[in-house]
């Protein structure tokens, strides 16, 4: 037994203490006597005076009400000072608390009535409860991303209000971000190198417990060093668990007939037992399809549906199975109808790019409009660049001036750099869009006189037009930002295609001829889509929104007699067509016309719509509406997507875009408890969370002290009556 | 049924009641000589014949009694359910009637000024008048035991049976009353009269009490320890009054309200030898 006194001002204990005295005084002086009638008060004087005889002793002595007050107070000095029963102290005052708010953590298991994280709040809360006012804490809260809800402190009230406002998610895990979080205290870092014989330690390190109240539904932590933290695992849950999943789930339009629909369902048993249900597919909350599944413990299995519908729906697909998480066991899908894109080409003649953009299948969701770079210095293509009219630019060896505010094409060219818009950098800009064939003959000569010095076009023009001179960093780092060759021009040998991409699905390009062509860098984010033995032939990048790809070499070249000649047997390739479509699908933004994409909860969604659309609103269809304003260029960031559902971007009444928002995560899935998480190069295995608490007695106190007010009450009240 | 006095004592007028004097009834007294001037008609002719002398024959005289009934109507006896002064006044009235239809002398009174209107009656034909009497008695009569009896004993010069109806409750104090009818040669009942609410109150908690009389007051809180000790000073009350009565041959007989007065008559008054 223990007491944690509420109390521990000294005045404030006097001051407790003299209420019984307090009450003993008003007792005899606020003592109100009723009136009554009696025949003679003969017989009561007598008695009267055989009680005056120690009469203040017998009064106190008999008095059942005073006794009962004082006992009520005395009841509740008892409970201000807080007796408790702890089994066994930690060894730290400092403790961590990390509560893992993930989607996992809303697994109600068998047997269990609160979800895991409920139970972690509880178990918290506990352990908040059973602190000293030594004993400061701190609560972090985690999922894909980490919050610190309240730093450390002492003050239970705090962060037992703190501790009340963590709220589950329906996000992902990530613990790292938490621990580092924790680290800060327990491991100060340092100011400078550690063999610096100079330097001191900014900071004391303050040992703590870090609490990890988690089913350890996370990936591995490899890149943190505990250090003085002490860490306690929590394990939340059971690993004998009940649940089926859908993991995936997609459509798409058949392109030969778009009034055909296919969507296609990943469902995946997570649970230890097999279980057969069936998954019923709705379209716009009507029923459409149903189909069984029956799938052994970790197994998975693909459904497919065929829907027939030419106007934009909503699909949901449910798994009629009740188990532990139910957040998997819906998912969601769009359908948009199909939509024409805008393309642009600047090109000084392309008879392939043209034939390839006016196919059947292209034509039907391209617009293509095809202009000469001199196009480029007209008024009319500022204010289409500027305006973002076209969904898609196409630059064919030649470059435009600016960025424009669009999606970007560069065939056998470059984007201009960022940040020069000096006069001599545009003349040399125009002479390159002018005699593009030329320009870039002698920048491969002097590139292949400086192979070491790597330095392209673009940023020699960039360095010459500074003459001040800037610093060797300044000019690296500008470089670092802008588009470049990464090699001279030569033949090229593909090695390597990212299948994964959108834009190379279907593609087979190993018989791809390629007779002169350069190694392309982007900037930070450039992910290569081909590579070749010359560097990445065909790569893209984000630019504020939008994204720029770039094609190493030219398709149709210019001889010395300014014909045209062909550099590539691409456009006599298969693959030539596919490409194009994926482009105009997947960069002009007409995939986004044909199914609408899924993202996770919490992350930002960022669309592009048509700029005749000014104030649109996003509404998850069964939520309520919320106004959004569109960025320039009509790129639109809707960051509330915590809730799984379909989500419908509208102009007014008519629908501008679909997006799904769904787990989609089998680590989040998987919701067997982990036993053991691996923390850096420790391993910390559950622990037993009963052994710490303190039974608190104070609320019995109170409720005895009521109790003794209700008979003190009572006995009076028979009293007077 | 016929009150009954201890004592024997002279009457006014014939009656149905031995007296001390020697008279004209039926039960033989004694035998006295002659002397002159005797009535001739008392003479025993028989032993005359048979001894030669003169003897007077005598015999009981028999007269009536004189019952007064004394009701103590102060405004302590307007207390209880029924009221103490109601029982007191079914009392006197029944003990009366007994009176009047034994050709008793029968005074009921009050003490007090009300006292001097009270007729003195005889015969089951003033009934009503003794009735009336007591209807008009009331509560109220705000004087002291002693100062009552004194003015019933100025009043009354007579001798007989009387029974003093009260609560006793006199902060002066009962003793110097009876002790005053007892002077007078009375042979005297009491009859203490106590509502159960005054043995056993039903009051708790931090009161001041009212005297009804006189006004005064006392603050007391009633806990069950002053309980107790009222009951215990009730008790050595009671027991002092028994004591001082039969020190002084005064038959004391309790009276509690609730009980009702056919019973009290019928069964205690006659165990206890007021009326057989």
């Amino acid at each position: 037994m223990n007491f944690v006194p509420a109390l521990t001002n000294p005045l404030a204990l006097l001051l407790l203490a003299l209420v019984p005295v307090g009450i003993i005084i008003l007792y005899f002086l606020k003592l109100k006597r009723e009136p009554v009638e009696v025949p003679s008060t003969y017989l009561w004087s007598k008695t009267i005076e055989d009680l005056h005889v120690n009469s203040l002793l017998q009064r106190l002595r008999r008095s059942l009400l005073l006794l009962l007050q004082l006992l009520a107070v005395f009841i509740a000095l008892i409970a201000l000072l807080r007796p408790g029963y702890r089994g066994e102290s930690t060894g730290q005052d400092r403790t961590v608390f990390l509560i893992d708010n993930s989607a996992s953590m809303q697994t109600v298991d068998r047997n269990e009535t609160v979800s895991r994280f409920e139970k972690a709040k509880l178990l918290i809360l506990e352990k908040i409860e059973a602190m000293t006012d030594s004993d400061s804490a701190m609560l972090i809260s985690f999922n894909d991303r980490s919050e610190t809800v309240q730093a450390f402190t002492s003050d239970r009230a705090r962060l037992r209000d703190s501790l009340n406002r963590v709220t589950i998610t329906n996000h992902s895990t990530d613990i790292l971000g938490a621990l580092k979080a924790a680290d800060g205290l327990a491991n100060p870092r340092r100011s400078s190198e550690i063999a610096d014989v100079n330097d001191v330690q900014v900071a004391d390190a303050k040992p703590a417990d870090l609490l990890i109240y988690s089913d350890g539904r996370f990936q591995t932590v490899v890149e943190f060093n505990l250090g003085n933290l002490r860490a306690e695992y929590i394990a939340m849950g059971s690993s004998d668990v009940e649940n089926l999943a859908i993991t995936a789930f997609s459509t798409e339009r058949n392109a030969e007939r778009p009034a055909e629909v296919q969507a296609f369902a990943t469902i995946e048993n997570f649970g230890t037992s097999s279980v057969s249900t069936t998954a019923t597919l709705t379209m716009n909350g009507q029923f459409l399809d149903a189909e069984a599944v029956q799938i052994e413990a970790g197994e998975q299995t693909g459904l497919s549906f065929v829907i027939e519908t030419e106007d934009a729906a909503t699909l949901t697909l449910t798994l009629d199975h009740e188990d532990d998480l139910e957040i998997d066991n819906i998912a969601y899908t769009g359908l948009s109808p199909l939509r024409n894109v805008s393309i642009l080409v600047i090109t000084p003649g392309n008879t392939p790019l043209k034939v390839g953009l006016e196919t059947e299948q292209t034509a039907k969701i391209c617009n293509a409009s095809f202009f000469s770079p001199s196009y480029l210095q007209t008024e009319d293509y500022k204010k289409r660049a500027a305006d973002g009219t076209d969904d898609l630019i196409i630059y064919d060896t030649c470059s435009p001036d600016e960025m424009p505010l669009t999606n970007t094409f560069f065939i056998g060219a470059l984007p201009p750099p960022t940040s020069t818009k000096s006069g001599r950098n545009k003349d040399e800009s125009n002479a390159s869009q002018a005699t593009a064939n030329d320009s870039t003959e002698p920048n491969a000569e002097q590139n292949g006189q400086q192979p070491d010095s790597g330095l392209p076009k673009n940023d020699a023009a960039t360095a010459d037009a500074n003459p001040a001179g800037a610093s060797d960093a300044n000019a690296a780092n500008q470089r670092d930002l802008n588009w470049r060759w990464a090699s001279p021009e030569s033949s090229v040998s593909l090695i390597d295609i990212e299948r994964s991409h959108p834009l190379m699905r279907y593609l087979e390009l190993f018989s791809l001829l390629i007779f002169s062509g350069r190694g392309v860098e982007g900037p930070p984010g450039t992910i290569e889509l081909v590579g070749a033995d010359v560097g990445a032939i065909l790569a893209i990048a984000p630019r504020d929104g939008f994204q720029d790809m770039v094609l190493g070499f030219e398709i149709i070249s210019r001889d010395e007699d300014g014909s045209p000649v062909t550099n590539t047997n691409w456009y006599a390739e298969r693959s030539w067509p596919v490409f194009l479509l994926n482009v105009l699908r997947y960069l002009a933004g007409a995939a986004d016309a044909t199914g609408a994409s899924s993202f996770q909860p919490g992350e930002t969604v960022r669309i592009r719509l048509e700029n005749a659309i000014t104030s649109p609103s996003v509404t998850r269809i069964g939520g309520s509406s919320v106004d959004v304003t569109p960025g320039p260029g009509g790129s639109l960031e809707i960051i509330e997507t915590e809730v799984p559902g379909n989500y419908r971007v509208e102009d007014g009444s008519k629908l501008a875009d679909l997006f799904a928002i769904n787990l989609f995560d089998p680590q989040e899935s998987a919701i067997a408890t982990v036993k053991e998480i691996d923390i850096g190069y420790e391993s910390v295995a559950s622990e037993d969370t009963t052994v710490e608490q303190r039974q608190e007695f104070w609320r019995w106190a109170l409720i005895a002290m009521l109790g003794l007010i209700a008979a003190e009450w009572w006995v009076y009240s028979r009293r007077v009556a | 049924m016929e009150l009954v006095s201890r004592k024997v004592f002279r009457g006014r007028m014939k009656g149905e009641r031995k007296s001390k004097r020697k008279g004209q009834s039926v039960e033989f007294h004694d035998f006295r000589n002659y002397v002159a001037g005797d009535d001739l008609r008392l003479i025993d002719w028989n032993l005359y014949a048979r001894l030669d002398q003169l003897f007077l024959k005598l015999f009981q005289e028999e007269e009536d009694l004189h019952f007064y009934a004394l009701i103590d109507a102060s405004e302590s006896m307007n207390f209880g359910t029924p009221t103490k002064l109601h029982v007191a006044k079914q009392l006197a009235a029944a003990l009366g009637y007994v009176g009047l239809c034994r050709a008793d002398r029968v005074s009921v009174q009050a003490l007090g000024p009300m006292g001097r209107q009270a007729p003195a009656l005889r015969g089951r034909a003033s009934l009503w008048k003794m009735l009336n009497y007591l209807d008009s008695v009331d509560s109220g009569e705000n004087v002291s035991l002693f100062e009552g009896v004194k003015d019933f004993s100025l009043r009354n010069s007579g001798t007989g049976v009387a029974v003093l109806i009260s609560d006793l409750m006199d902060k002066e104090g009962y003793e110097s009353a009876l002790r005053m009818l007892i002077g007078r040669r009375m042979d005297v009942f009491v009859m203490h009269v106590l509502s159960p609410e005054e043995i056993d109150p039903p009051i708790r908690g931090d009161r001041r009490l009212i005297d009804v009389e006189d006004g005064d007051s006392a603050e007391i809180t009633l806990n069950n320890y002053a309980l107790q000790k009222y009951q215990e000073t009730v008790k050595s009350f009671i027991g002092s009054i028994k004591q001082f009565c039969a020190k002084r041959s005064i038959a004391y007989l309790p009276v509690r309200t609730e009980t009702p007065v056919e019973t009290i008559v019928t069964k205690y008054l006659r165990e206890r030898g007021v009326v057989r």
